[in-house]
């Protein structure tokens, strides 16, 4: 028991010095702003499809639901975000063909309260949806749920929707965050509110349903209650990550959000490992970051200063990407954590293993 | 002596398949009743009627005077019925504490904002401190931490009546528990069910292939022959049945 406790205390003590050093780093970029921009404009991105991978990955792989309608919850997020904080002078500027309904022509929304009611809409939009669509099992949940991302996003293009969406022609000077700490702060919100929920006893519930649904309603366990529950809070945070996305790209159109895009969310939480929040945070940070730093590839390439290397031109990195992919794939079946959750106790474990692991035994 | 489950005049067809026809059933309180008969005699057909997986197509169920027709099947636990599966389905890459709690679950009140921001950490507390009682009970409280599945098969189906007494019951189904068990294990679950019923007040229906353990431990017993009830009473009786005889050994040519 003291063991137990003195544990706790180290790991409490060595998360805040992990904070803190995020922190420092987080914050010496911030005052580099100029000299880093690219890797800060790296962790951005990681940082906002983490949250909307870890949103997928309760879906997925806690609750074993396999939905592929990220896209569209994100859409949803990042659409009311953007008509909500771009600044009522640049309005007109933004809807400079159709203009802007009159309702909406006034309404400014400061972006946290924004970001929390994209989320509520995209929930809102899940629930409903949620009802026809949740009594459909694996591949059919998938086909059903990537058909409304797409009905949605041609809903928002459509030239009805042209005085609320902009239509085709997207929206832009939406605000961004002003600094890097406050997006790192509200995803860390958000994932943690996740990490909360799944440890719950709601979130035991949604691993018994995705392990035996028939054991599951047999122990009193509403099935469809609690799918309809983590599949609504699954889309509120896609829907705030959309527009946490839309923030950070300031500007969107409906072809931001395509089946491609779950494609990449659903690749961060396969690789990570399904059933993991650490595994959908590496992830997201290790595909979005490849992307980027495999961008050399793509570059004009010369062996030994003379030979050109025919292969290194532009497109090139994608094809490293996938192979890369495939062999993750190959020799990690259960993605690069395996369903596991990070944890002090184990990485001290890794380290002291051959001592440590006869201590315990002899203890228990 | 009250009555906890009665079944009038069930049928369950499939299409044009009978799997039940007939079938009238009752279960007293504190009483131990088996269900036999050859496979595909439509007992675990039964047993899916009873906890509302299938609805039946004709006929009545009863628990403790309340019908059971048509109620889901969550909402028949809760009114205490619980039961254990033939092929053990257990969450079986949770861990064996886990299983345990998610079943308490259904009796706890809290919600999922207050679960979510651990306003109920009493409750949780509650439901794990029982937990922990209900395993040491079943002796599995040292495999608290182990993956269910990694279980041996005796202590596996033992988790899984663990698992289903967590709901508190009051009536217990056992579908073959026996099933995979040598002579040994199947007298040390012969102990073990009258003790939990004595523990925790149940009455139990099971199905058993295993005779011995039927016989010593029903206080009646049914025989289903291709979904017809082809004879009921002691365990007396039904040994020296003639009809039970021929269809469980097939006639003397």
């Amino acid at each position: 028991m003291q063991l137990k406790n003195k544990n706790k205390i180290r790991n409490i003590i060595l998360s805040i010095i992990l904070i803190l050093i995020v922190n420092g780093i987080l914050s010496f970029l911030q005052v580099n702003k100029s000299d880093y921009y690219y890797i800060i404009s790296i962790i951005q991105r990681s940082l906002v499809f983490a949250v909307i991978a870890c949103s997928m990955n309760l879906v997925i792989g806690f609750t074993g639901l396999f939905s592929l309608g990220q896209a569209g919850f994100m859409a949803i997020g990042a659409y009311v975000t953007a008509i909500f904080t771009i600044p009522i002078e640049r309005r007109p500027n933004v809807y400079y063909i159709n203009g802007i309904n009159d309702y909406l022509a006034n309404i400014y929304i400061p972006w946290p309260i924004a970001l929390i009611l994209g989320g509520l809409v995209a929930a809102l939009f899940a629930f409903l949806i949620g009802m026809p669509v949740l009594k459909l099992k694996s591949d059919y949940l998938a086909i059903a749920t990537l058909g409304f991302a797409e009905i949605l996003r041609a809903v928002i293009a459509s030239p009805m929707m042209d005085r609320i969406t902009n239509g085709s022609f997207g929206l832009k000077n939406i605000p961004g965050f002003s600094n890097i700490i406050e997006l790192t702060i509200i995803s860390a919100i958000c994932i943690l509110i996740m990490i909360l929920l799944v440890n719950s006893s709601y979130g035991r519930d949604f691993k018994a349903i995705r392990e035996d649904e028939i054991a599951a309603e047999a122990m009193g366990i509403n099935i469809f209650k609690m799918k309809q529950l983590s599949f609504v809070i699954s889309s509120f945070f896609a829907g705030v990550g959309g527009g946490m996305f839309a923030m950070f790209i300031r500007s969107i159109d409906s072809k931001t959000f395509q089946v491609s895009l779950t494609y990449d969310i659903l690749l961060m939480v396969v690789l990570g490992g399904i059933g993991s929040f650490t595994g959908s945070i590496l992830g997201s940070f290790l595909v979005t970051a490849s992307k980027e730093l495999l961008r050399f590839f793509d570059e004009p390439f010369l062996l030994f200063g003379k030979i050109e290397v025919s292969l290194f031109r532009p497109g090139f990195r994608m094809v490293i990407f996938s192979i890369l992919l495939m062999v993750v794939v190959l020799f990690f079946r259960k993605g690069i954590i395996g369903g596991k959750e990070f944890s002090w106790d184990k990485i001290i474990n890794f380290f002291i293993k051959p001592n440590h692991k006869k201590k315990d035994e002899e203890s228990i | 002596m009250n009555n906890i489950l009665t079944l009038t005049n069930m049928t369950m067809q499939f299409g044009g398949v009978v799997a039940i026809s007939n079938l009238s059933l009752k279960v007293d309180d504190g009483e131990i009743v088996a269900l036999i008969g050859p496979n595909g005699a439509g007992k675990t057909t039964a047993f899916n009627c009873i906890t509302g997986i299938y609805t039946p197509t004709d006929g009545s169920i009863f628990f403790k005077d309340k019908p059971l027709l048509r109620i889901p099947t969550y909402e028949i636990t809760k009114l205490g019925i619980s039961r254990t599966f033939q092929n053990i389905r257990l969450f079986s890459s949770l861990s064996v504490f886990d299983n345990v709690l998610i079943a308490l679950h259904l009796r706890a009140k809290d919600n999922p904002l207050s679960a979510t921001l651990r306003f109920n950490y009493k409750e949780e507390k509650r439901m794990r401190e029982e937990a922990s009682i209900l395993l040491e009970k079943q002796s599995l409280l040292k495999y608290k931490n182990e993956i269910a599945s990694s279980l041996p098969y005796g202590l596996q189906r033992r988790l899984e009546i663990a698992r289903a007494l967590a709901t508190s019951p009051t009536l217990l189904l056992l579908d073959e528990p026996a099933a995979g068990m040598n002579p040994q294990e199947t007298k040390e679950l012969t102990e073990y069910i009258f003790q939990i019923r004595k523990e925790y007040n149940l009455s139990i229906l099971m199905i058993e292939h295993h005779m011995d353990l039927v016989m010593d431990i029903s206080d009646r017993i049914y025989v289903l022959d291709f979904g017809k009830m082809i004879a009921h009473g002691s365990p007396k009786e039904i040994q020296n049945n003639p009809q039970v005889i021929k269809a469980y050994l097939g006639e003397a040519e």
